[in-house]
This record gives C-alpha cells, structure tokens and sequence, in this order.
C-alpha cells in the first residue's frame, strides 16, 4: 500500500524546491498547529489563518493550511498572549476537530526568487513586467496619470472597499514603487512619486510617509502613498504559491482560500 | 533702534533690563516677552504631575528653547499646514504630539531616515526647516508625558469629542456606556463627528448593536484589544497592527461574538487628546494664548 502524504512530507517539499538555503532560526516559518505525520488530504494556502479560512478550508476538504501570516494574532504566534481569551480554545478545539495542521511561510517567501507576493499583487493591480525598470526592483514606471485615477484603478482591480490613499488627486505620477503587507518602502526616494504597499505605522517610525506626503502637498510635489490593506496586498501573492505547490504536489488538490478583506467603510 | 538679536533680547529681558516698571502687570500685554519656550516646559514638566523619564521624545524638535514666546499651538502632528496655521494664530511655540521630521529620531535632515534613497537634500526637509526658521518658531515634542497623565487626557478628549462625555465610566476613560446603536449608524457618527475622511476602516456586522465602547487613542499593540474587548462591544481606535487587532476582530466575529472594531487613523485619534492639551496648558501658561490646530485626515478613499 501507497504510504499517506504527510504535512512533514509536503513541508520537506517546500523546503527542497524553494531554490534557496531554509534557515531553521526563523520563528515564523513552523508549524502552527497539527502534526507533521498527519496526512495531508488537500492543501490551501493563504494569506491570513484567520478563523473563517480555517473553516472553508476544512469545508474544501483542505486539511494543511499554508498561511503567509500569523494564526494567533500576534507575529511569533506566542500563544502565552491569546490563550486567555475563549476564542483561542475555539479555533484551536475546531483545528483539532477537523484534523488541521497549519504550516506558516512568511520568511522564505520573501527570501525566494520570485517574491510571489510581489509577483501576485503587481498582477493584480495591473503592473506589467513591462513597465519594471530592473527585475525584482518592485520600481515600475507607466504612462503618466493621476493619482487619484491611478487609486481608482486599483480600487477597482483589486475590488477593495478600505483602500487608504495620501497626495494630492490631481498629482502627476508614473514612478510607482511597490511594497507588500508592512514591508512598506519610503516614500521621499526622488526616484519615486507613489509608493503602494499594504500597511505601515502611520508615524514614529523609521520613516513616517503620510506626513512627508502631507507636507509635499502643502509645497506642491507631487508624491502619492496608497494602503491597500495588509490582507488585501499579500493575498494575491499566495495563488502563485498555491501554484507553485501543486507543481511538486500532483497527490492531492492546492488551492487558494482567500481571507479577504477585513474592512468595511461607512456609506456616509 | 539697536540692532540685538531676539536671543540677546530673550536674555536681557528675562534679566530684567529692558523692562519697564508695570509692564508685568499689564494682563492685556500677551506679547510681552517674558517667557522663553525653555521656561514654558520648565513649567510643564513641573505641572505634569508625572515623573519625567530620561528616555523619552518629548524634547525640543526645531527653533530656539531660548525664543521669546507670543502664543503657543498645540496639534497631533506638526505638519506644514499646521505650522501655517500656528503662524497665522500668532503662534511660535508648537507643541506637536507626533513627530515634526517624518521618523521616530526627528532629525530636521534626511540623514540615515531615507531608506532606499540617495543621499542629498531633501526639498520637503528643506521647506520645513526654512519655514520655522523665517518664523521664529519653536517646535517641542509633547507624547510620552501627555499620555501618562491620569486619567488619560487622549482617551478624555477623543469622549469629549464624540459627545460622550457623560457616559464615560468614572474610574477608566476609556469605557463609555452609551445608548444602544447599530455598527454602521456609529461608524457615520464618528466619522462626521471627527471629520475623518478616507482614514476611518471597520471591521464587525454593520447591523450589530453597539452599547459599550473602547478607546484606543493612539497606537496599540494586541494586548490592549485582548483586555479591552471583554468589557466592550466595539473598540474605536486609532491604529493598530492588522495582523494583530484587526485578525482577533474578525475571528470574532467569525466566532458569532458581537465585537467590532472602528478604526480612525492614529493622528485622527489623538487630534481630540491634543485639544485637551491646549485646555490643559491655558491653565499652565495663562500669560499666552493658546490655540489648538487640528489635523486633517491624511487620507481619502478613490472615488
């Protein structure tokens, strides 16, 4: 008889087809939930482990969970945080029911060449290749437009309800440089007139943008930082890793779980 | 007239040799210069009422402590417009919550704080610095301190500010108990309330019935949302990590608890706070006027 698919076994996969050295000091990238031996009947990937993808992945009849981000609602899924509150035995006790097991890439994924999440979310927001000044620069330069036509473009693409945009709308822009989840870059690079990303500290940071954005508005330069959301920038990138996992992983079936967005914004 | 510099002019009044006999006296004389910008904060760091920490932010970001003081502004967050405004108000002392150079380290040059960039100036540094040096202004840096005060003034001012003074719980500014609405009708409220523009984001049913409320002016990490939310139907805050706050929400309400979680924007929140500064620090300095310049949303939605 055929030996079972274990998590363990579609892990070491990862690791070995990931094109670059795994590094076991990461905190990030470990298993989350469930046993390594346990077999594996579908896989879906995605962005947030959030209780909602935990049970439409189970409904799938996905039972290893691929997620970009954390489960326990901090980064180093330090339960010693949450499991004070009931609702960390809830989605624990349904993870047990249902046979979870939950593996988090976050680390290598932005370590491995592509970065799928770049990939995903220059796709989704309709940045062609073409317009990338270097490969894997993230810098893209596209006819010139508005930044407020520009955010309306994303907005649609993307489907998004929350999109956040700092600048003036009637600024100038081509030079687009693309960040993902927090890693947000800054914007007061002279190369760059707008920075699009997921989610940063708004201020008292390493590099506070809405307020240069602000104050570059108020001199008349023309700079643009648009928030998609961290769920909302990081999700695409997990269907290029679902992809990527269904190409070593023919035994069972890989799909994207999408999270989705969060928010919602009020009418009025 | 004799050409002395404002520092000389500072130091020779504050010694009293330029001071006619009464001028002291005269309760109409705000211009007067009599109190530098170094001895406003003497003043507050002694009415505080909280121990003063070595480490902190709160310090002088711009302009000379020795400046002779003609009003004092406060704001969450010194930016250009607000600067114009404080000039306008005939203020030259700023007192800014949030950062004045764009980084945690406030340096008035782009120094290491340019990340990805080349080095070189910087026409937005430039402006800035220029402005508040053509103006004599004086920027100091008031968060660590404010916030330590008891209770606290951010979470008083944004009550205040959303009309729920009298609602407030008596020991802990942060609980409001107030009449019973419905998710979506609040988020309205609060945004029409604060003037908030694209920066207000939800998460919760919108048909939800909201009766206790969190504050959470400012910025929080998960653990202020994990001890707040038991007590609370809805946290409003002002930013927090989406991977933190914002997941927990939404696993609740996946769960089937009624939580939610309104977010305005972290300057947003704390704009109220920093009127509760201006209030404070009439009864401080009430030589000066003082004035508070609010800040407006950073941010808009795509039409």
């Amino acid at each position: 008889m055929r030996r079972a698919l274990t998590a363990g076994d579609i892990v070491s996969r990862i690791k070995a087809n990931l094109g670059i050295p795994w590094r076991d000091t990461t905190y990030r990238d470990t298993f989350k939930f469930g046993s390594a031996d346990t077999e594996v009947r579908g896989i879906a990937t995605t962005v947030f482990c959030s209780f909602d993808v935990v049970r439409r992945a189970a409904e799938a009849g996905c039972n290893l969970i691929v997620p970009h981000e954390d489960t326990y609602w901090n980064d180093r899924d330090d339960v010693t945080v949450v499991s004070g509150d009931p609702l960390y035995k809830t989605k624990v006790d349904f993870m047990t029911k249902n046979n979870i097991v939950v593996f988090r890439i976050h680390d290598h994924m932005h370590s491995q060449r592509p970065d799928f999440l770049y990939v995903g979310s220059a796709r989704a927001l309709g940045l062609d290749s073409k317009y990338e000044t270097a490969p894997q620069s993230h810098r893209f330069v596209i006819p010139e437009t508005t930044l407020g036509a520009l955010a309306a473009d994303f907005q649609k693409r993307l489907g998004a309800k929350a999109i956040r945009v700092a600048g003036n709308p009637n600024a100038k822009v081509s030079r687009i440089q693309l960040g993902v989840g927090y890693a947000t870059p800054a914007v007061n690079n002279p190369d760059v007139d707008v920075v699009v990303s997921g989610e940063l500290q708004e201020n008292d940071g390493g590099f506070d943008s809405p307020e240069y954005v602000l104050d570059a508005v108020s001199l008349g330069i023309n700079k643009g930082w648009i928030m998609l959301g961290h769920a909302v920038s990081e999700e695409e990138g997990m269907l290029e890793m679902a992809q990527w996992i269904k190409a070593f992983t023919p035994e069972v079936p890989v799909q994207l779980v999408r999270a989705g967005e969060p928010f919602w914004v009020p009418k009025i | 007239m004799n050409p002395i510099s404002r520092r000389e002019f500072v130091t020779l009044t504050a010694a009293g040799v330029l001071a006619a006999p009464g001028v002291f006296h005269s309760r109409s004389a705000y211009a007067q210069a009599s109190l530098t910008a170094q001895q406003i904060v003497d003043r507050i760091r002694q009415r505080a009422g909280v121990e003063w920490k070595t480490a902190t932010v709160d310090a002088f970001k711009a302009g000379d402590p020795a400046t002779a003081v003609k009003g004092i502004a406060t704001t969450a967050m010194a930016t250009m417009d607000v600067l114009k405004e404080a000039v306008k108000a005939g203020a030259n002392l700023v007192i800014t919550c949030e950062p004045t150079f764009y980084s945690r380290a406030d340096s008035p040059s782009p120094g290491g704080a340019r990340r990805g960039g080349p080095a070189g100036p910087d026409a937005v540094f430039t402006a800035k610095n220029e402005f508040i040096e053509r103006n004599g202004l004086v920027v100091w840096r008031f968060s660590d301190h404010w916030r330590l005060r008891t209770p606290d003034p951010l979470s008083v001012g944004l009550a205040d500010a959303l009309g729920w003074a009298r609602f407030k719980a008596a020991d802990d500014p942060r609980l409001i108990t107030a009449p019973v609405i419905a998710l979506d009708s609040l988020a309205s409220d609060i945004k029409q309330k604060l003037n908030i523009g694209g920066g207000i984001r939800i998460v919760g049913d919108p048909r939800s019935r909201i009766q206790k409320i969190g504050l959470l002016p400012g910025t929080t990490a998960i653990q202020a949302a994990l001890s707040l939310f038991p007590k609370v139907d809805a946290i409003v805050g002002g930013e927090v990590r989406e991977w933190e706050s914002v997941e927990l929400a939404r696993d609740k309400v996946t769960a089937g608890e009624n939580k939610s979680l309104i977010l305005i924007g972290r300057v947003v929140s704390e704009n109220p706070g920093m009127n509760a500064a201006a209030q404070w620090l009439k009864t401080v300095v009430p030589e000066l006027p003082t004035t508070w310049i609010p800040v407006t949303d950073p941010y808009w939605r795509p039409a």
